[in-house]
């Protein structure tokens, strides 16, 4: 395997303008650095991968090359000439298309119309549809990826893959905006195939290397490497390293990834082993629900268990259904060994159960609405007297929480949205700590978005909060935040548990041990 | 409590983004500013109206509006809308009619009850069978004014003993309306309650963002369905104001209250996407309303207009007073 940094192989023969290159991009949003200054370069003809785990920066870097984002700083280059690419359209005219990770057909109407809605171009007359040019056009299109579709057959009566091979032909027709080879983003697009539809893909991709040049996106380490020429691995916002991929193996890629640190200091406070109970706080047995089957879980007072996966592995749903927010099929949920029914979410809060949602912004705050009010939303017993709302008992209560996890506010009656990430986060935290009641903690990505100073805030609390009986259930933002928090991992894929890992402090697992059972 | 968590200060100062601008600040003026303007304007045109004869009269016109509009803030404020008010408020009228002879003094509570339990079935609905609060009480409306039609076998009911409800049509201290009374303390005691409790904080959040009150286990479905028997009460009060002033009940006496309502809780500046607002902004909403209203043929505007001036309202209001960035598909 050759793993070589920004080096261009020195020969005699002129090496030829990339299709596309990327130097020196930046993007801040509030708070985190999406793009720290990222390198790209993607050759004529050829498929390049793009690794990174969650939060490298891979979506913010596409959505930069296809004009959804604009960066604050770096260059673009499209065949040597710097572009400055303010929408989709102006992307499509410079030659960069993108078949997206959520399918963008209209499902009900047919392949033709999808492939040529947005530029219907000859389809369109006087403003009426020529059906008979349209087909034509689809077929057109069709064929130059060699397949067999029918242009007429609804698009919801395709197959996953079907409509992929749509998206692909739809994307191609930014041929007709500019002379030369186009550049193709897919991201994603083996999330939702069979593995017999990813190979039919694959020979797709390999196909359109003839003609263009192809930014492929995925997960799963071992189809980048089966269907890429050469792999740019994103960390932090930065590129920190290309391999070339023939003879080179997944372990090696996902070291790149996730840094070759291992698991980082900062994520142990001063914390002793957990002492375990006889009977677990929380003990899951054969949790079936739509995306995860037979799922069996442990969780004693005071432990910190880790659950990894990619992509669709399912943990995050069963982190919901243990909060009543994801119906389930079957199995039982014992809290200190009594039975739990949770056909809602607030069964699970009255049981002392409290989850941090992945998705802040929309799932864990109230944006306009105060600190104070979001910090009581659930244990409003907490702020009252009787019915009714006791206004120096709120103020005394938030106030107090406000110091103690130092969440640096105006005041408890600012709107929420007005505070930084990581302070919002203390506060979504802080709702579930007032009541004085809370037995079990599930928290999804607690730690997404926000920078290095805040992570290691929530990392202390998640310790002390452990270190005082608290039962934690983690969705980590990165293998090596789990690997740094848990004391124990589960490892889940394609929606069962895979394997139980031991994280004992001294005795951390490597993340490539776990990576073996992820794919 | 017994979860000791102390974490050392950091050195780092309070980061704070954007508060409300000045032009926020104006916005949320906007109705208390159209009210004076509004008044300045009418006395400029017609130096009579600043007497006490015509704002009793006006005020009396805008009591059913207010209740009416109070009531379906707060479903607004859960992020829906009902648009069955005026319907029910009709049908209520009618049943008022028919009941007062035989029920006397109890037709009026049982008129709420039955409106305010007609309400929650709406909100049942809605919550229950999911589907959107806009079409179930657009069903809701058609399914209330053509019941008044068959009561009423469609007609007038006339009141002959209005006796138990005539005190609605008396004046305390001789000038102000008790029907204004009655609204005013209608507005007063849904905006104390809301404040003093818990309800405040579990209505924004479900009208903010649904997603995020849910997962923080705030009772969003009973909250909605609250507020939706809460609107169809005051429907229900609503026509027991009419009908002491018409001493009759009419299968379509309120129906052209709908548009006004709508009007008075959008101008009084509640957002129509949830969240914001309050019921006092709907009581200075309902005021410009009805000023706009008796003040048309003051300025020389038929009244034929007037359904012209309410669609324009609504919506200029909510061009106004919607903020898109928060909202990415406007449906």
């Amino acid at each position: 395997m050759s793993v070589h940094v920004d080096q261009e192989p020195t020969t005699s023969v002129p090496v030829p303008v990339p299709a596309l290159e990327v130097r020196g991009l930046v993007k801040h949003y509030p708070g985190v650095k999406a793009l720290d200054g990222v390198d790209l370069v993607v050759r004529q003809h050829e498929v390049l991968g793009l690794a990174g785990e969650n939060g490298a920066g891979k979506s913010t870097l596409l959505k930069a090359l296809v004009g959804l984002v604009r960066p604050d700083a770096g260059e673009i280059y499209v065949r040597g000439e710097p572009v400055k690419l303010r929408s989709v359209v102006e992307a499509a005219n410079h030659g960069i298309g993108m078949v997206f990770q959520e399918q963008s057909l209209v499902p009900n109407l047919t392949a033709a119309e999808n492939i040529v809605l947005g530029s219907e171009g000859i389809a369109v007359r006087r403003g009426l549809y020529r059906w008979n040019a349209m087909r034509r056009l689809a077929q057109e299109q069709l064929d130059k990826i060699g397949s067999s579709i029918d242009p007429l057959a609804r698009t919801d009566t395709l197959s996953f893959a079907d409509r992929q091979m749509v998206e692909i032909a739809k994307v191609l027709r930014i041929e007709e905006r500019s002379q030369h080879p186009p550049v193709i983003i897919l991201d994603e697009p083996t999330s939702v195939l069979e593995s017999k539809e990813i190979e039919t893909l694959f020979e797709q991709i390999r196909r359109l290397r003839e003609f263009a040049s192809v930014v492929f996106v995925s997960h799963r380490l071992d189809e980048v490497l089966d269907v890429c020429d050469r792999v740019t691995v994103l960390r932090g916002g930065q590129s920190v390293g290309e391999v070339a991929t023939a003879g080179a193996v997944p372990g090696e890629l996902h070291r790149m990834m996730i840094g070759s640190s291992g698991s980082d200091d900062h994520y142990h406070g001063n914390a002793a082993a957990p002492v375990l109970a006889e009977q677990p706080r929380l003990s899951v047995r054969g949790l079936s629900g739509k995306s995860f089957r037979d799922v069996d879980l442990d969780v004693a007072a005071g432990e910190i268990v880790a659950i990894v996966g990619v992509h669709g592995s399912g943990r995050e749903d069963v982190c919901r259904a243990l909060f009543g927010a994801e119906p389930t099929t079957a199995g039982e949920i014992l809290m200190d060994g009594k039975k739990l029914e949770l056909p809602g979410t607030r069964a699970a809060c009255a049981a002392g159960i409290g989850y941090v949602p992945a998705e802040r912004k929309t799932e864990g705050m109230v944006g306009p609405m105060s600190v104070a009010e979001n910090m009581t939303l659930t244990k409003q017993k907490a702020r009252c007297s009787g019915p009714l709302v006791a206004p120096k008992k709120q103020a005394t209560l938030v106030d107090s929480w406000i110091s103690r996890l130092s969440i640096r506010t105006p005041g408890r009656d600012t709107a929420i949205q007005r505070l930084s990430g990581g302070n919002q986060q203390k506060v979504v935290l802080a709702r579930w700590l007032v009541g004085g009641d809370i037995k079990l903690l599930l928290l999804d990505h607690p730690t997404r978005g926000l920078d290095i100073g805040a992570r290691s805030e929530v990392y202390r609390l998640m310790r002390e909060l452990a270190g005082s009986g608290v039962a934690t259930v983690l969705l980590a933002d990165s293998l090596e935040e789990a690997i740094g928090m848990a004391d124990r991992i589960l490892v889940m894929n394609d929606g069962r548990v895979a394997a139980e890992v031991a994280c004992p402090n001294g005795g951390k697992p490597s993340p490539l041990d776990l990576v073996k059972e992820m794919v | 409590m017994s979860t000791p968590v102390t974490t050392k200060p950091a050195a780092a100062p309070a980061t704070v983004k954007g508060g409300p601008g000045p032009a926020q600040r104006l916005t949320s003026y906007m109705p208390l500013i159209a009210l004076a303007v509004l008044l300045a304007a009418l006395t400029i045109a017609d130096p009579e109206f600043l007497t006490q004869r015509s704002l009793t009269a006006a005020s009396r016109t805008a009591a059913p509006l207010i209740v009416l509009a109070a009531g379906a803030t707060l479903v607004v404020l859960c992020g829906g809308i009902d648009l069955s008010i005026a319907a029910l408020a009709s049908v209520s009228t009618v049943f008022l009619a028919l009941w007062l002879p035989e029920l006397g003094a109890l037709a009026t509570p049982a008129v709420i009850l039955v409106a305010a339990a007609i309400g929650a079935l709406q909100g049942v609905a809605h919550v229950l069978l999911r589907i959107p609060s806009f079409i179930v009480t657009l069903g809701g409306m058609s399914i209330f004014s053509a019941v008044a039609l068959v009561v009423s076998d469609a007609g007038t009911v006339r009141v002959v003993d209005d006796s138990t409800i005539a005190w609605l049509d008396l004046y305390v201290g001789g000038y102000v309306p008790m029907s204004l009374t009655v609204a005013v303390i209608v507005v007063v005691l849904i905006s104390v309650v809301l404040k003093v409790t818990p309800l405040h904080s579990w209505i924004s959040a479900t009208g903010y963002s649904e997603s995020a009150a849910r997962l923080a286990g705030t009772p969003v479905d009973l909250v909605k369905i609250g507020a939706f028997c809460v609107s169809g009460a005051c429907a229900g009060l609503a026509a027991v104001m009419l009908v002491s002033r018409q001493f009759s009940g009419s299968p379509t006496m309120a129906d052209n209250l709908l548009l006004p309502a709508v009007a008075a809780i959008v101008v009084g500046g509640t957002a129509i996407t949830g969240g914001h607002g309050s019921v006092w902004r709907s009581l200075a909403g309902a005021l410009v309303v009805t000023l706009l209203r008796v003040g048309l043929p003051i300025v020389g505007v038929p009244s034929a207009y007037e359904q012209i001036l309410y669609g324009a309202i609504i919506v200029a209001a909510v061009a106004l007073t919607l903020d898109r960035s928060k909202v990415l598909i406007i449906k």
